[in-house]
């Protein structure tokens, strides 16, 4: 028995109470998604957990809703942009971290991962004012450009960790063949980094989705993106309507961690 | 062989996005909270202390400080109490069993902050599980007002940032070798002075990023206290985004998020010290 914890598997008592609080925790960690998901399955009036019998109308209603589609649309739009583009630079960045050694590269990572590390709320007012200043203010492209620099850590992270899996053997070997940097890495980098790759749009697509704090500072005139329909609507009218369009954005999020799973495996991405 | 200089360049786009984006913006907000309040504009021309001596000769505003300050702690110390059973049994899983809960963690960390505190709105409702359940277990007689107290404001924020601490204390608990714990308990030690005097001090280099992250994080979350904190309780991110989009008090607002981020830093340098101390202590 090389498990650790089986050196003491005669206190059998603190096991069992353990064992509870894991699942306590673990209902804590689960119970709101899961709550959501099954009102929107409700046939009655109200947000309620149990849901008062089962229909779809809710999601019917959902896409009847102009406000929410059109924020669904939006939030859609921007978020396959940002991971588009977060992709491209952040693919660009840890190629030349490659090249980078020793301190200096400890901090260029610190550099790189600066967006996730500062509060969203300061990054939006400071945003708020430059986009202000060079009118873009209330526009849907000051809007992109925040999304992107809230997403680029997640992607950046995702495709460096792929890249330091690459031995740096193959690039001299291909080097020597008389392959040139672009064909070195179209042929011999590209394909090796893929899956990270792909992860890292993955986590900038869902995260991009999910911001609010920068989007409500920086909201063009006229639009919404769904968190902020949905901030709206649960403020003003809460409807399971609200729990259908939240069931959509957690499909999403199981959807990323499935696919994630299926790239990499969680245990590495994580 | 070393690598070809022009492949730095690579990196212009990454920086200057974070530089144009990111840092300039903010170091332009420390230069906003300066400007005297405009007319017509946002902001005016001229320069001013103003502000901050608005701010510090304030009561309430020293009292949102406070509270947000301490919320933040309260929300931490949950958090890190939370997360660190839930850590310790993750590190232990293999196979599917650990792909299983490594998903459970995964799932509420992607999806967005608003969707998980609606779940919470709708578990403490007044007729909503919560209150069934602890009515049915006999703990209460009548439904809690739970919705918009300060309570549940810091329930749904340990729930929004138990991802943040489980991963890195994972990861820390991971790197122990089990070895080392097989050979203290042959020689005799006791479960609890494994955990004292080998895990603990080993798991350390997972808690503590994940204590600042989550600090840092908590004191400037917005959406939580904007949706289930209602109108009686003040947080600073709620008023600071009040200036800046209900009356438009730009250098006002800015003067409030650079006090509330100095005072992160400074309280973030104290937990520093003080640590690096204990940490010195448990060597010696």
């Amino acid at each position: 028995m090389s498990d650790a914890t089986s050196a003491f598997s005669h206190q059998r008592p603190v096991n069992i109470a353990f064992g509870i609080l894991i699942i306590l925790l673990y209902v804590f960690l689960m119970a709101p998604l899961v709550m959501i998901v099954g009102a929107s399955f409700t046939g009655g009036l109200l947000i309620d957990f149990p849901p008062q019998g089962l229909s779809l109308k809710w999601y019917f209603e959902f896409f009847e809703r102009q406000d929410l589609v059109d924020g669904l649309l939006m939030s859609l739009r921007i978020g396959a942009i940002t991971a588009v583009v977060t992709m491209t630079v952040a693919m660009m960045a840890a190629l030349a971290g490659q090249a980078i050694s020793g301190r200096l590269s400890g901090w260029f990572q610190l550099g790189m991962t600066l967006p996730l590390l500062v509060p969203e709320l300061l990054t939006a007012v400071g945003l708020l004012f430059f986009l202000y200043k060079i009118e873009l203010g209330k526009t849907v492209v000051g809007l992109q450009m925040g999304h992107i620099l809230m997403s680029f850590p997640y992607a950046y992270v995702s495709i460096a960790a792929a890249m330091r899996q690459v031995p740096a053997s193959l690039e001299e070997a291909s080097a020597s063949l008389g392959a040139t940097g672009w064909q070195t890495f179209r042929l011999v980098i590209l394909p090796l980094v893929m899956p990270g790759l792909a992860m890292g749009g993955i986590f900038a697509f869902i995260n991009s989705f999910d911001l609010y704090t920068i989007s409500l500072l920086l909201k063009p005139l006229g639009g919404n993106t769904l968190p902020l329909a949905l901030f709206d609507f649960l403020t003003y009218e809460f409807k399971p309507t609200a729990a259908a369009a939240a069931t959509l954005s957690i499909l999403l999020s199981i959807l990323g961690v499935a696919i994630v799973q299926k790239l990499v495996g969680l245990q590495r991405a994580f | 062989m070393r690598l070809p200089k022009p492949r730095l360049l690579l990196a212009v786009p990454a920086i200057a996005l974070i530089f144009v984006f990111m840092i300039l913006p903010i170091t332009n907000m420390a230069e906003m909270s300066f400007r005297t309040t405009g007319t017509s504009e946002p902001f005016g021309e001229d320069y001013t202390l103003a502000h901050y001596s608005r701010i510090f000769g304030d009561a309430y505003y020293w009292g949102v400080l406070v509270r947000s300050l301490l919320t933040a702690a309260t929300v931490t110390v949950l958090c890190l109490l939370v997360s660190y059973p839930i850590a310790w049994h993750m590190s232990k899983a293999k196979g599917m069993k650990a792909v299983f809960l490594y998903a459970c963690i995964a799932s509420p960390l992607m999806t967005g902050v608003l969707v998980r505190n609606f779940g919470w709105m709708i578990v403490a409702a007044l007729n909503g599980p919560l209150n069934e359940t602890l009515m049915a277990l006999g703990i209460i007689e009548r439904p809690l007002r739970l919705l918009f107290t300060q309570g549940l404001v810091i329930l749904a924020l340990v729930h929004v940032f138990v991802p943040f601490m489980v991963l890195p204390i994972n990861n820390a608990l991971r790197n122990i070798s089990p070895t080392l714990i097989e050979a203290s308990t042959s020689m005799g030690a006791s479960r609890r002075d494994v955990f004292r005097d080998i895990i603990l001090p080993l798991s350390f280099p997972g808690i503590y990023p994940g204590v600042i992250l989550v600090y840092v994080l908590a004191v400037a979350a917005f959406v939580t206290p904007a949706l289930l904190g209602g109108q009686m309780v003040s947080y600073m991110p709620t008023l600071i985004i009040g200036e800046l989009t209900g009356t438009f008090q730009w250098p006002f607002g800015s003067a409030l998020a650079i006090v509330l981020s100095l005072s992160t830093v400074i309280v973030v340098a104290i937990f520093t010290a003080l640590t690096a101390k204990l940490m010195e202590r448990s060597k010696a």
